[in-house]
C-alpha cells in the first residue's frame, strides 16, 4: 500500500512537471503567471533528486556508509569537523551561492524567458548537480583533496599544474566582472554608494568585537551587524536627499573602480579578522534572508511574466551582449546551471566535514538544485518587469542612442513599447537619478526584486527602500566574493612564486604579502578598468569571458570525473559525466572561437580591434579619443589572447586525459586509483552528528 | 501549555544548535569536543587563539563561489 502511494505521488509529480513545463513552453498570447516557473522547477528538481541522483549514488559511485569519512578519521575540530547533514547543506549552499546565478539569468533574459529557464533546469539536473556530487564524493574518498591535487594524481602531473593555472586565470576574470557589476550598480547613485561604503566600518566594528570583546561569538555580532546595515539602507535616503552629502557619494565609474581596487588590496593585505571575516558573517545572514524573502515574495505576489518566451535577439544581435543563443545562452547562464567554481568548494571544505558518504547526495546534488532555483527566481524577477524597461536598463547608449528619446524610440522599434517618462518616473520612484544604461544585471534585478517586495510589504511608498535593499544585498554579496577571491588569489600567486623564490612563498612575510596582493589586484583591476571604459558597457566584453572561463573549469572537473570513473571500472555508466563534458566543451570551445575570430566587431575581439584600427587609419576618430582608441584596440587583442589561453589550457588537459583513457582501455596502463584505504566507521548507524551537539 | 512546550522544545533546540553550527558560533565548542583537543600532548587553544587560527585557515583557500 505504502509503495503504491509513493508511486502514485511520483507519477502525479511527473504529470505536474510536464504540465507546468508545457504551460511555460507553449503559452502564446496570454500572460503567464510566475507560479508556473516555480511549479515546473520544483517538480523537476524533486524528480531529478529522487531518481537521477539515486541512480548516480547507487550505480556510479556505490556510496558506502560503512566506510569512515575524513571527518571521522581525522576529526581535528579545525578542518575536519563532523557536521550534521542539514547544517553542512547550509554551509555548502552558502559557499556555492554567489552573484552568478542572480546576474547570469538576468542577462540571458534578453533571449526571452524560455531558453534560460530550460537550461537552468536541465543543465542543473544533468550537468551542474552531477559535477558537484561526483567531485564531492571523489574528494571524500581522497581525504578532502583539492581539484588541482586530484587532477595531478589521477590525470597527470602536467594536468594538475594546468588546472591550478586555469583556476588563477579564471579567478582573475571573475573578480573583474563582478567588480564591474558593482560599479554599474553604484555609478551615480549616492544612496547605494553610501550604504555599501557604510558596510565597511560596520564590518570592522564587528571584527574588533569578535576579536577583543567576545571572541568567536559570531551569531550575536552578525545580528548586530545586520541591524546596522538595515539602518544604513534607510540612512542612505537621507544622504541622497542632502545635496552636499549626495555629491560626496556620487562617483563616476572609473572612481568606483579605483575605490574597489583599493578595497580589494586592503582586504587581502589586512589581518583577516578585521575586515574580511566579519563581512562574510554579515553577508551570510543577509544572503539567506534575501533569498528566502525573494522566494516568499514570488509565491505571495505571483507576478505576471511580461517578457516573451523567445525574443528576436536569439539571432545574436542582442543589445545586452552579442552572440547567438547557441552557445551564448549557456555561457551567460553559467553558475545557475553548472559552475566550475563549485568543484573548488566540493573539493575544499565540505568533504572534510561530511559525516557519511550517503550525505554527499543531498549536499552535492541537492545544494546545486537550490542554486539553480535561485537562478529561476532571478529569471522570474527580470522577466516580470516590462521588457522595454529591462532593455532600457541593460542596453549601452552606443546601441540604443545617447538621449532618453532616442533610446526609447530604438527600444520601441524592437517591439518593446517604452516611453522616456516611464524610465524617469521609475528612477524617481526607486530613488535613483537615472536607470538608463545600468548594464550588469544588478540594477534590473533590483528593480524586479523591489517590485515583488513592495507588492508584498509597503506598496509603492517603500519601492525605493526595497530597491536599495536589493542593491545592497547584491553588492555585499559580490564584495564578499571579491575580497575572499583576492585573498585566495594572493595565496595562489605566493605559492607559484614560492617555487621560484622560497621566501616569496611564506604567506606571512610582509613584502611578499604586499607584492602578491598588488599583483592580483593589478591583474583583475586591469580587466575591470577595461570594462568600465568599454563603449559597449563592459558586460558585453567581460561576462562572456567569465562564462567561458567558468564553464571551462567545469569541463576540467568533468574530465577529471570521467577519468576517475573509468579507473573505477564504470565504463557502462561513463556517459553520466562524459555527455555533459562533451556538451560543455562544445559550447565553450564554440564560444571561445567566436569571441576570438567572429567577423562581427561586437562579437569577435580581433574583428572589434580591426574595426577600430580601420577607423583610426581613416581619420574618423576625434583627436582627443585617439589615445583611448589605441588602448581599446590593445585591450581587445589581450582579451583574444586570454580567451585563446583558456581554451588552450583545457585542450591540453583533455588531450592528456584522452591519452590516459586510451591507455587504460587498451590495457597498456593499469588503472590505479589514488583513494585512501578503507577504514570501517566506528559510529553507530543512527549517528547524525547529535553526539557532537547537546542532546 | 506544558504539552506544547514539550512538543516544541526539542525541534527548537535543534534549530538553534543548527543555526549556531551553520554560522560558526559553535566552532570553538566543536573544537573542544574534537579528538585533537583531547590529545594529551597537544596544548588546547583558548577561545581567542582558536578564533584567529580558524579564520586564517578558512580564508586561505577558495571558500566563496561566484
Amino acid at each position: 500500500m505504502k509503495r503504491f502511494l509513493s508511486t502514485a505521488v511520483w507519477i502525479a509529480l511527473a504529470i505536474l512537471a510536464a504540465g507546468a513545463l508545457g504551460a511555460i513552453a507553449l503559452q502564446r498570447g496570454e500572460r503567464l503567471n510566475a507560479l508556473w516557473f516555480v511549479v515546473a522547477a520544483v517538480c523537476c528538481y524533486l524528480l531529478a533528486f529522487r531518481f537521477y541522483s539515486a541512480f548516480i549514488a547507487a550505480k556510479l559511485l556505490s556510496l558506502d556508509d560503512t566506510r569512515a569519512t575524513p571527518a571521522e578519521r581525522r576529526d581535528d575540530g579545525r578542518d575536519f569537523v563532523p557536521t550534521n547533514k542539514w547544517v553542512l547543506f547550509g554551509h555548502h549552499f552558502a559557499a556555492i551561492a554567489g552573484p552568478g546565478p542572480l546576474v547570469g539569468p538576468t542577462l540571458a533574459a534578453q533571449f526571452g524567458y524560455l531558453p534560460g529557464t530550460i537550461w537552468l533546469i536541465v543543465g542543473a539536473a544533468f550537468a551542474g548537480c552531477v559535477q558537484d556530487f561526483v567531485i564531492l564524493f571523489f574528494s571524500i574518498r581522497r581525504d578532502g583533496k583539492s581539484l588541482g591535487q586530484m587532477a595531478r594524481e589521477e590525470v597527470s602531473e602536467r594536468g594538475g599544474f594546468i588546472a591550478q593555472l586555469a583556476i588563477l586565470a579564471i579567478m582573475t576574470i571573475l573578480l573583474a566582472v563582478i567588480g564591474l557589476v558593482v560599479v554599474n550598480a553604484l555609478k551615480s547613485s549616492p544612496w547605494a554608494t553610501f550604504t555599501l561604503a557604510t558596510t565597511i566600518p560596520i564590518a570592522m566594528l564587528l571584527g574588533l568585537y569578535l576579536r577583543f570583546v567576545r571572541p568567536g561569538r559570531v551569531l550575536e555580532a552578525s545580528l548586530m551587524g545586520v541591524a546596522l546595515v538595515m539602518f544604513a539602507v534607510v540612512a542612505g535616503q537621507w544622504v541622497a536627499d542632502s545635496p552636499a552629502w549626495a555629491s560626496a557619494f556620487t562617483l563616476s565609474g572609473i572612481a568606483l573602480a579605483v575605490v574597489i581596487m583599493i578595497y580589494g588590496f586592503a582586504a587581502s593585505a589586512l589581518p583577516v579578522w578585521l575586515l574580511l571575516a566579519p563581512r562574510d558573517y554579515l553577508c551570510a545572514f543577509i544572503k539567506a534572508g534575501a533569498i528566502f524573502s525573494l522566494a516568499a515574495g514570488i509565491l505571495l505576489v505571483r507576478p505576471q511574466v511580461l517578457m516573451p518566451p523567445v525574443t528576436r535577439f536569439v539571432d545574436g544581435t542582442g543589445p545586452v551582449f552579442a552572440g547567438k543563443i547557441f552557445p551564448f545562452c549557456f555561457i551567460t547562464i553559467a553558475c545557475g546551471a553548472i559552475s566550475g567554481f563549485h568543484s573548488l568548494i566540493a573539493s575544499g571544505t565540505t568533504p572534510k566535514m561530511i559525516l557519511r558518504e550517503s550525505h554527499s547526495r543531498l549536499i552535492g546534488y541537492g545544494a546545486m538544485l537550490l542554486e539553480s532555483f535561485v537562478g529561476i527566481m532571478a529569471m522570474v524577477a527580470a522577466c516580470a518587469m516590462t521588457p522595454g524597461v529591462y532593455f532600457a536598463i541593460n542596453s549601452p547608449p552606443s546601441i540604443v542612442g545617447n538621449t532618453a528619446e532616442a533610446a526609447a524610440t530604438t527600444i520601441s522599434n524592437w517591439g518593446f513599447i517604452l516611453q522616456p517618462e516611464t524610465m524617469t518616473n521609475l528612477a524617481h520612484s526607486v530613488g535613483e537619478i537615472t536607470l538608463w544604461n545600468r548594464a550588469g544585471g544588478a540594477p534590473s534585478l533590483a528593480v524586479g526584486m523591489a517590485q515583488i517586495f513592495s507588492n508584498t510589504i509597503g506598496g509603492p511608498r517603500l519601492l525605493s527602500i526595497w530597491y536599495h535593499f536589493a542593491i545592497m544585498f547584491e553588492a555585499l554579496f559580490i564584495l564578499t566574493v571579491l575580497d575572499a577571491g583576492t585573498r585566495v588569489g594572493r595565496f595562489m600567486i605566493q605559492e607559484l612564486g614560492g617555487r621560484v623564490w622560497k621566501a616569496f612563498g611564506r604567506t606571512s612575510w610582509m613584502p611578499s604579502v604586499l607584492i602578491s596582493s598588488a599583483l592580483i589586484v593589478g591583474l583583475w583591476g586591469y580587466f575591470l578598468y577595461q570594462g568600465v571604459i568599454d563603449p559597449l558597457g563592459g558586460v558585453n566584453l567581460l561576462w562572456p569571458l567569465f562564462g567561458i572561463g567558468n564553464q571551462l573549469l567545469a569541463s576540467v572537473a568533468l574530465v577529471l570525473a570521467t577519468t576517475i570513473l573509468l579507473k573505477m571500472g564504470k565504463l557502462r555508466w561513463i556517459w553520466v559525466t562524459l555527455v555533459p563534458m562533451i556538451c560543455l566543451v562544445s559550447a565553450t570551445m564554440t564560444a571561445s572561437y567566436q569571441k576570438i575570430f567572429s567577423p562581427i566587431p561586437r562579437l569577435g575581439f580581433l574583428a572589434g580591434a580591426n574595426a577600430m584600427a580601420v577607423q583610426l587609419a581613416s581619420g574618423n576618430i576625434p583627436s582627443e579619443k585617439i589615445g583611448e582608441t589605441h588602448r581599446l584596440i590593445f585591450n581587445s587583442r589581450v582579451d583574444a589572447g586570454v580567451t585563446a589561453l583558456f581554451a588552450l589550457m583545457v585542450a591540453v588537459l583533455i588531450v592528456e586525459a584522452v591519452i590516459q583513457w586510451t591507455a587504460i582501455l587498451s590495457g597498456r596502463r593499469k588503472a590505479t586509483l589514488q583513494e585512501t584505504p578503507y577504514v570501517a566507521t566506528q559510529w553507530a548507524d543512527t549517528f547524525s552528528g547529535a553526539a557532537h551537539g547537546d542532546d | 501549555m506544558a504539552h506544547i512546550h514539550k512538543l516544541l522544545s526539542r525541534p527548537l533546540r535543534r534549530l538553534w544548535r543548527g543555526l549556531r553550527e551553520w554560522c560558526g558560533d559553535a566552532a570553538y565548542e566543536q573544537y573542544l569536543r574534537s579528538k585533537s583537543a583531547k590529545t594529551p600532548n597537544l596544548p588546547t587553544l583558548k577561545a581567542a587563539e582558536f578564533y584567529l587560527e580558524q579564520l586564517n585557515r578558512k580564508y586561505s583557500r577558495p571558500n566563496r563561489c561566484c
